[in-house]
């Protein structure tokens, strides 16, 4: 089942996004449920500042779990992964999540779901709630400010999840494929709302999603994660500049790179063994 | 014992008709008109005798003669009211406290809910005679039933609700890194909401129904007692209106039950959302 | 809900089961030598808690000696049974008919809240006054108060298809007999299950109230005498027996339960796919 490559996704091949400090960094990162169930191994990569890298795979490939670890949520088995330099030992105040689900609370209004990370913080300032209503603003949500989650699409429930996310102020994102439950026109809106908001030297993103052209489309870098056990297959560079307009995903390039994703990914795909 | 409390009963029923309101209402009042004429006219006409099933002339005039005249239903009334209101709120503060000492503490959740569980299957009625024993004659043997009663479905509701959290919720906090008692205040709390509010619904009607069998062993005042004393004269209209009373009682009780939910649980209903919604609105203040 | 719901609370054991079960088994005896050296040196009121020696040599009186447990249980338990039975009949075909005629569902509309207001139990003098001292009364108290629950959720199950099984029955042809048996009665049967579980705990204790009032027989009015004449141990024993038997009850509800909607498990599934498999097999050459 595919030779143990260790991938090394190293600042020089990263290229010239962002400064090249790396802020997230895995040596053999391992993480073993049980003794048969291995979600991840050695898994190496180096992922430089203010760069977008998404991570795809087929489902169940063990991508969900690499964001966990870089999270902070579950612990390695083995290995070790940092964050700006320090072991991750649990979540921290750098880096922000958005899940499959928005993950709302359904008692609260949209902006007080926004500031949720600062009441967890500690006191909200005005300062913080003028954040969070341009925050809200920011990803298309004017007039809804005070609308509750059950009173809003699946679509808008995301964006204020984005917009909570944005909130804690975090420079790391992990996104794990939040627009997966949407429909196409809606996920389309939001990647180029996406890229729009997190373009720049400030915010590295990490981003999994199973779609193989979201994946490129959203990416500096593409990791290609094979399934059972769960290791990174390639990485593949994708040099379109910024900003991007949906129209590029018709161009011959970029069916190009979906080609060489599909190439590693080749009997995943065609599920012999799903 | 109430229905599963999942349900709401209005929505099903009220889901599929189209005639509108003002017409229903005359249906629905015409068909009673009709049931209560057939009622008094097979009595009438002797079909049924009259000591065991008065007709609702006779029930009429009784519900008359206790609420105007002799006034006596109005006492009684009270008695059992505050019997079970008493014994509800008892039941209710004791259960709070211990299905969140439960849910807080794994330690007194693993050596105390084994037994909740299998104390939950008896009716708490079953210890009734324990009751009376131990309290005597008085109205606190009609509220420490109550309270009995009402402890059982109290208790293990808000356990279930404050112990089952929505996972994705629960690891949402953890990426935020809150502390245990954020989470408790913040999501533990209000996401369990729901089923503490269909564990108190259903905890208010079988306190009432405690108050009630309490005073069937040994009572002087109350309307359960006073139900006894009709039915077992014989003195059936009198059990029949005594009836009554106590479906108002029900009522009255299940209303404040339904207020408060519509009250509480505002996220469920649209109209309400907009409601707390405008309000949230309004109470924004910033420079 | 309250009775489905605690049986999902589980105890948080994070050992053996066996380990646990010694370690319950240690504190349950200790607790129980504290109580009896509480009442040997008469802190405790023996009233309130006899001591366990008592109870133990009541236990052993009521079931062997003098056996008089034995009749007063088989009468409790016939008229839990047959009143459970009865409501749950009356509770599912009221059901039913509420669902297969809108006029009857509209017509019951008003006073299904009625009825679920009033606090049934309290015409148990009424019955008893109409029915005597014989068991008829509990059986009708144990009925009428255990309808409910199995007449609401065969109600509420029935209609709570989703509308587009229905449209693939439609557009398959199925006649409304069909579409009954095969969607809906399938979609109500959690819920029914469920209702079922809530009937026999109540009927149990509508028959127990029944006897309170008046009985020549049963656990109720068994207990009831022993407490009246102030002989703690003995009803003790009763309500332990009570416990236990509601108990058994409830299990073997819950495990017909569990049998029947056999989708819900993974487990059972798995032999229920095997076993079709078989089947299909056996017949199929």
């Amino acid at each position: 089942m595919g030779s143990a490559t260790s991938v090394d996704v190293t600042p020089a091949e990263m290229g010239a996004s962002g400064s090249g400090e790396v802020v997230i960094e895995a040596r053999n990162l391992t993480k073993a449920f049980t003794e048969t169930v291995i979600a991840v191994q050695n898994a190496n990569f180096s992922i430089p500042r203010g760069s977008f890298v998404s991570l795809v795979g087929p489902s169940g490939c063990g991508k969900s779990t690499i964001l966990r670890l870089v999270s902070g949520l579950i612990d390695k088995t083995a290995g070790s992964v940092a964050v700006h330099g320090n072991e991750v030992n649990g979540p921290t105040g750098e880096i922000g999540m958005m899940f499959q689900k928005a993950v709302l609370l359904e008692w609260r209004t949209a902006v007080e779901n926004v500031l949720l990370p600062t009441e967890i913080r500690g006191t909200i300032t005005n300062e913080d709630k003028r954040k969070a209503m341009d925050y809200l603003h920011l990803v298309g949500l004017k007039d809804f400010e005070f609308s509750f989650p059950r009173q809003l699409s699946g679509g808008m429930q995301q964006r204020v999840a984005l917009a909570r996310l944005l909130q804690t102020g975090a420079d790391i994102l992990l996104l794990d494929e939040p627009f997966g439950a949407l429909d196409e026109f809606t996920r389309e809106r939001l990647n180029v709302e996406l890229l729009r908001i997190v373009d720049g030297p400030e915010k590295t993103t990490l981003f999994v999603t199973h779609n193989i052209t979201e994946a490129i489309f959203l990416a500096d870098y593409v990791m290609v994660m094979t399934p059972r056990p769960g290791q990174l297959a390639k990485v593949i560079r994708v040099p379109f500049p910024r900003p991007r307009e949906i129209e590029i995903e018709v161009t011959p390039e970029f069916q190009q790179l979906v080609a060489e994703v599909r190439e590693v990914l080749g009997e995943f795909i065609t599920g012999d063994d799903l | 014992m109430s229905a599963v409390d999942d349900t709401n009963i209005d929505e099903i029923l009220e889901s599929e008709f189209k005639t509108p309101y003002a017409q229903r209402m005359m249906i629905h009042t015409l068909t009673f008109l009709v049931l209560i004429g057939g009622w008094e006219l097979a009595s009438f006409l002797g079909y049924l005798n009259e000591l065991i099933m008065p007709p609702p002339s006779w029930i009429a005039f009784r519900l008359y003669e206790m609420f105007f005249v002799t006034g006596s239903i109005y006492w009684h009334f009270f008695v059992t009211m505050f019997e079970a209101t008493f014994g509800f709120i008892i039941g209710v503060s004791i259960g709070l406290s211990l299905a969140i000492t439960a849910a807080i503490s794994p330690v007194f959740r693993r050596y105390w809910a084994p037994y909740a569980v299998v104390f939950n299957v008896t009716p708490g009625i079953a210890l009734a005679p324990f009751i009376i024993a131990w309290f005597g004659f008085g109205w606190s043997s009609k509220i420490a039933l109550a309270a009995l009663n009402a402890f059982f479905p109290v208790f293990i509701n808000v356990l279930t609700g404050l112990l089952f959290v929505d996972k994705d919720m629960t690891e949402l906090f953890n990426s935020l890194r809150a502390n245990r008692r954020q989470y408790f205040w913040k999501l533990q709390i209000p996401s369990s909401l729901p089923i503490t509010i269909a564990g108190l619904k259903l905890g208010m009607t079988t306190a009432l129904i405690g108050a009630i069998v309490a005073e069937f062993f040994s009572a002087t005042e109350g309307v359960g007692i006073l139900m006894q004393r009709f039915a077992f004269r014989l003195n059936m209209d009198g059990a029949f209106a005594t009836l009554i009373n106590m479906s108002l009682m029900g009522l009255t009780l299940f209303t404040i039950m339904e207020y408060m939910d519509y009250k509480v649980l505002f996220w469920r209903r649209h109209k309400r959302m907009e409601e707390v919604s405008a309000k949230r609105k309004a109470r924004w203040t910033m420079d | 809900m309250s009775v489905e719901a605690s049986t999902r609370l589980g105890t948080g054991y994070t050992g053996s089961l066996s380990a646990a079960l010694v370690k319950h088994l240690i504190i349950f005896a200790v607790f129980l030598t504290i109580w009896e050296m509480a009442n040997r040196t008469g802190i405790a009121d023996p009233l309130l808690m006899p001591r366990p020696t008592d109870i133990v040599q009541s236990i052993w009186r009521i079931y062997v000696t003098q056996g008089n447990v034995w009749l007063h249980l088989w009468i409790t338990f016939q008229e839990a049974m047959l009143g459970c039975a009865a409501g749950i009949v009356i509770g599912v075909s009221l059901g039913v008919a509420a669902v297969l005629s809108d006029s009857f569902r509209d017509f019951l509309k008003p006073y299904v809240i009625l009825i679920e207001c009033t606090p049934r139990i309290a015409v148990g003098p009424i019955f008893v006054a109409w029915m005597g001292f014989g068991m008829g009364s509990k059986i009708a108290l144990a009925a009428l108060v255990c309808f409910f629950a199995p007449f609401v959720n065969t109600m509420t199950g029935l209609l709570g298809f989703d509308e587009e099984s229905e449209e693939l029955f439609r557009s398959m042809g199925a006649t409304r007999r069909q579409i009954f048996w095969r969607l809906m009665i399938p979609t109500a049967a959690p819920a029914m299950g469920a209702s079922f579980k809530l009937a026999v705990g109540a009927a149990f204790g509508g028959a127990l109230v029944a006897e309170f009032i008046s009985a020549q027989n049963g656990m109720g009015i068994l207990m009831a005498r022993y407490t009246m004449s102030l002989n703690m141990p003995s009803a003790f024993a009763g309500l332990l027996s009570i416990t236990l038997y509601g108990f058994i009850l409830f299990r073997m509800t819950e495990y017909l339960d569990y049998r029947a909607l056999y989708w819900r498990d993974d487990d059972l599934m798995a032999k229920k796919s095997l076993k079709r498999k078989a089947k299909w097999e056996r017949t199929m050459g």
